[in-house]
């Protein structure tokens, strides 16, 4: 791919968009025939619920794809969008055009009650309390007979359009176009910097909050817009079916919808509409018996010849085929010894799951773009190709303004006042004392275990300090989180380097650059022109910084695919786009080779340049020695020193600590400095 | 407050059996930071497996026997849907799984022992015993017994055996614990095991004061959940003072405001307390490193 020169790159991104544009096109018409082909009412109803259960996956793709939550909840959510339209219709007969938003909007503040508790914390707690809320808002509906006529269900008809009634067909068109739309919004949604918020916090929660992305605001907010979806949908269903009862709405539904969008193919728009036919029609598979042994015998055949010619190519082992295979056969062989379906219908409903989550990770769409992947690479784009190409002056824009206005308050930076650190009954870091003097590279060092990267994550508010405190540009830094004080302009790098892995080098920037979006999710789905300015200057400003730090090259690879030097500078890339006051760089060097370590250090120079503040911790001495003004020296988590880098070089509590023993130090001396 | 009293009996029994379940989620959940979301169908399994078997040999005769039963329905839950999950570091792949499997044991137990509810007969005496001036059924006190038999028997085996130290050193840092030579595959499977065993126990305690079915075991599994996150995920004194809550919460609003709403504190309360402290009433909360 990186061999592709970006000419020929651009066409292919062109002729594919092309592809997909006529894609979408045939699939428009073909939903439009779909009623002149079949006058069977069953077929068009059956095909609206389709459309209507795809809106709801595309929404649940949002949560379980790009957020990597599960819900069991989303068939609950259904439900409380279609007993919205229902009650409001059949109480107080709302018009359609209010009774629709209604329910997306009720169905949102639910999603907002269900979300802010159960995503404070990481864990399988989204799973937990949306089920426990499933089974809460059945039992509502059920017992809450004087709104929602409990369990004799609710009879209404479809909407009427200026004095005229839908019929079947004719809604069948509005729930398509409603479908249209979700995807389009949906699609906007994902590619913008939301989007990219949502993919970033799955790949490396900690480095999303650390660019001032709140992983739990985040996760809120995609949480949010799915309940959004999965309410239009309930209310959509709501007119389909013209009659409503609790018992739709159970933890199997919750459960189909789970499976339909994995075995359709997450993080795709296709995926979450063939995961829509699926369970659609697989009731009617379910129920007939004949049907379901021919199908069951054609997915054997067809995984055994798959399997068969794998092993003859040799991409796949024997051990690896054996399992599927024989749960397939078994699942043949057992279609044949049932006389009657219906009673096992769940077991074969669970089986699917199960072979779908270990065999199917990336659905049906995910493997036929994989298999096409393998054959023909350039057919197959996993990211949008950004294009953008930066300038030199707007790369650093906004913090030239910011360190004017800082140095205006004062010349200390950051300023640590007696941190204390504990760990149960370790202490990490001992009443530290240490003030970082703005335009400076500021260099903490000490031997493995002296509490350097403890450092590090309680100046970013990863950890809570024991004690003491820290003042950032003249404002104490507790009890804010790491994505409050990555906005407040504290930015940094990891020691074991925490990129979006799969997101492409150029985005991984974009996340950094988050901040600078002032458009809220009404301009991203309207594209209004505040948020195509917004996006086109990031898109120039992130190329400018991967110019910057040379790998304007590799913009459109996945960051994964890098050499691992390459992902340090990206680091550091990324941290700079959220215009720091302070960048906070741990152990950039380590792993470099020679020529990349004096590239970095070339960088780290004009970083401090245009003004920005560096601590830098290090173990090559030699660059410590080269670029910092002040180094500091940490040991056991008491610092023993600090001064000039010539003065430290000297002391010997530092040698001392390096190389134990208090004897020859003299001698020492330089060794300690000459670092390895 | 004589009628309050009597609720608050019948929801400690209630509230015994939410918390044993709660301490088998608390199990796995220590060793692999995963829950099996089928527990309540492990519960259910062991119920009808139990009344089959108590037909032959009587109950006391059986309750071993559940126990093994138990013990390797867990150790087939943990092999098929969570060892590769865990292998993947899919939090989705182990929901979901166990999800399915939860599945699967359900309908299975619905075509082996139809889809109605069965009489599961008392062991002991059916009338109740004046205690206090409040009546009690003595196999309320034999779930209560049971149950704290059941969690002290554990917490013992942690703490005194040398295998209950791997599973404790297992919880406290898988990492560590595999690098000193434990297998701490085997101590996952065993903790499956361990979970599903006293679900079954469980069921069959709790089935001579309720019905015995197919289905007995969804609500069962999730009011467990709720203890679970109200007690804290790493707190043995919190799904007892959890499971009470729940349970005396229950019987209460069942009795002053409908049955049909009973369920309801309880799921609120879950949500009130995530709300407020994530990590339970009793739990601690982690500290991530990078």
């Amino acid at each position: 791919m990186s061999a592709t020169p970006p000419a020929a790159a651009q066409v292919v991104s062109a002729s594919l968009r092309a592809s997909r544009i006529g894609l979408g096109i045939t699939a428009a018409l073909a939903l439009a025939a779909l009623p002149l082909l079949t006058s069977s009412s069953y077929y068009i109803h059956l095909a609206a619920l389709i459309a209507i259960y795809s809106v709801l996956l595309l929404g649940l793709d949002i949560v379980v794809g790009y957020t990597g939550e599960v819900s069991l909840g989303h068939a609950a959510l259904f439900g409380v969008g279609s007993y919205t339209v229902g009650v409001l219709v059949f109480q107080l007969s709302w018009p359609v055009w209010a009774a629709l938003p209604a329910a997306i909007a009720v169905t949102a503040v639910f999603g907002v009650a269900l979300a802010l508790p159960a995503l404070r914390v990481t864990g399988p707690y989204l799973a937990m309390v949306t089920l426990a809320f499933g089974t809460i808002v059945q039992i509502l509906i059920n017992e809450m007979d004087f709104l929602t006529n409990g369990a004799l269900g609710i009879s209404l008809r479809k909407p009427e359009f200026f004095g005229h009634r839908l019929n079947a067909t004719e809604y069948y068109y509005f729930v398509v176009v409603v479908l249209g739309v979700t995807v389009l919004v949906v699609n906007r949604i994902l590619k913008s910097h939301l989007g990219r918020a949502f993919e970033a916090l799955r790949d490396s929660p900690i480095a999303s909050d650390c660019m001032a992305v709140s992983v739990y605001r985040y996760k809120v907010y995609a949480f949010v817009i799915s309940a959004a979806l999965a309410g239009l949908a309930g209310g959509l269903f709501t007119y389909s079916e013209e009659y409503i009862s609790p018992n739709t709405y159970s933890i199997e539904l919750a459960i189909q919808f789970l499976l339909a969008v994995i075995m359709g193919g997450r993080k795709t728009r296709s995926g979450p509409i063939l995961g829509a036919i699926i369970i659609v029609m697989l009731p009617n598979l379910l129920s007939d018996l004949e049907l379901f042994r021919r199908l069951a015998v054609g997915v054997t055949v067809l995984v055994g010849v798959y399997g068969a010619f794998a092993l003859a190519k040799q991409k796949r082992t024997l051990r690896q085929l054996a399992p599927p295979v024989a749960l397939l056969v078994g699942l043949s062989v057992f279609s044949f010894v049932i006389d009657d379906i219906t009673d096992y219908r769940l077991t074969i409903f669970g089986l699917m799951i199960l072979l779908v989550i270990y065999y199917l990770p990336d659905g049906i769409v995910g493997f036929v773009r994989n298999t096409i992947g393998q054959l023909h690479p350039n057919w197959v784009q996993r990211h949008e190709v950004i294009e953008a190409t930066g300038d030199a002056e707007r790369t650093w824009q906004a913090t030239a303004a910011g360190s004017a206005a800082g140095a205006a308050t004062s010349d200390c930076v950051l300023k640590v006042d007696g941190v204390l650190m504990q760990f149960g009954g370790l202490t990490a870091l001992n009443r530290v004392e240490m003030n970082v003097m703005r335009h400076t590279v500021h260099g903490l060092i000490g031997p493995n275990g002296s509490g350097k990267s403890t450092m590090m994550n309680v100046l970013t508010g990863i950890y809570k300090p024991t004690g003491g405190s820290i003042t950032f540009e003249g404002q104490p830094l507790a009890g804010r989180t790491s994505a409050q004080i990555a906005a407040a302009g504290v930015a940094r790098t990891f020691q074991n380097v925490q990129l979006f892995g799969e997101m492409t080098v150029i985005e991984n920037v974009l996340v950094g650059l988050h901040h600078t979006f002032r458009s809220n999710i009404v301009d991203v789905m309207l594209h209004t022109p505040r948020y195509t300015r917004e996006e086109r200057d990031a898109r120039a400003r992130a190329a400018g910084i991967l110019s910057f730090v040379g790998l304007a090259a590799f913009a459109n690879e996945e960051a994964r695919n890098l050499p691992y030097g390459k992902q340090r500078l990206l680091e550091i890339g990324r941290a700079l786009a959220l215009d720091p006051q302070l960048i906070l760089l741990d152990e950039p060097a380590a792993g470099l080779a020679a020529p990349d370590i004096a590239e970095l250090v070339g960088i780290m120079r004009k970083i401090r340049e245009h003004g920005i503040t560096v601590i830098l911790i290090e173990h090559h001495m030699d660059v410590v020695m080269e670029i910092c003004d002040r180094v500091s020296v940490l040991d056991f988590g008491n610092k023993i020193a600090e001064g000039a880098p010539a003065d430290i070089q000297a002391n010997p509590k530092v040698v001392e600590a390096y190389l134990g023993g208090v004897a020859e130090m003299e001698e020492l001396g330089d060794g300690a400095g000459g670092g390895r | 407050m004589e009628i309050f009293t009597q609720l608050a009996v019948s929801g400690i029994a209630l509230g015994m059996i939410y918390a044993v379940i709660a301490f088998g989620y608390q199990l796995t959940f220590a060793t692999s930071r995963t829950l099996n979301f089928g527990q309540g169908e492990a519960l259910m399994l062991g119920a009808l497996t139990g009344l089959t078997i108590a037909g032959h040999i009587g109950y006391w005769l059986m309750i071993p026997v559940v126990m093994v039963f138990g013990a390797a329905q867990g150790y087939v839950v943990e092999r098929l849907g969570v060892a590769p999950a865990i292998k993947t570091k899919s939090e989705f792949g182990w929901i979901m799984s166990t999800i399915a499997l939860g599945i699967i044991f359900r309908n299975t137990a619905e075509n082996i022992w139809g889809k109605d509810d069965l009489k599961f007969p008392s062991p002991l005496s059916a009338s109740p015993m004046k205690v206090l001036g409040v009546n009690v059924l003595p196999m309320e006190i034999l779930v209560v017994v049971g149950a704290v038999a059941m969690m002290l028997a554990v917490e013992f085996f942690n703490r005194r055996s040398i295998y209950g130290k791997a599973v404790v050193a297992t919880s406290n840092d898988r990492d560590a614990a595999g690098l000193m030579g434990i297998n701490t595959g085997v101590v996952i499977s065993f903790s499956y095991a361990l979970s599903s065993l006293t679900a079954a126990l469980a069921g069959v305690l709790v089935a001579p004061l309720t019905l015995t079915g197919a289905s007995m075991g969804a609500v069962l599994g999730l009011k467990a959940f709720a203890v679970a996150i109200i007690g804290g995920l790493n707190s043995g004194l919190g799904v007892i003072v959890g499971g009470l809550i729940l349970g005396i919460a229950e019987t209460t609003t069942g009795y002053y405001l409908s049955t049909g709403y009973k369920d309801v504190p309880g799921l609120l309360l879950l949500l009130v307390v995530l709300a407020i402290k994530p990590s339970g009433l009793f739990g601690k909360l982690a500290i991530k490193k990078v």
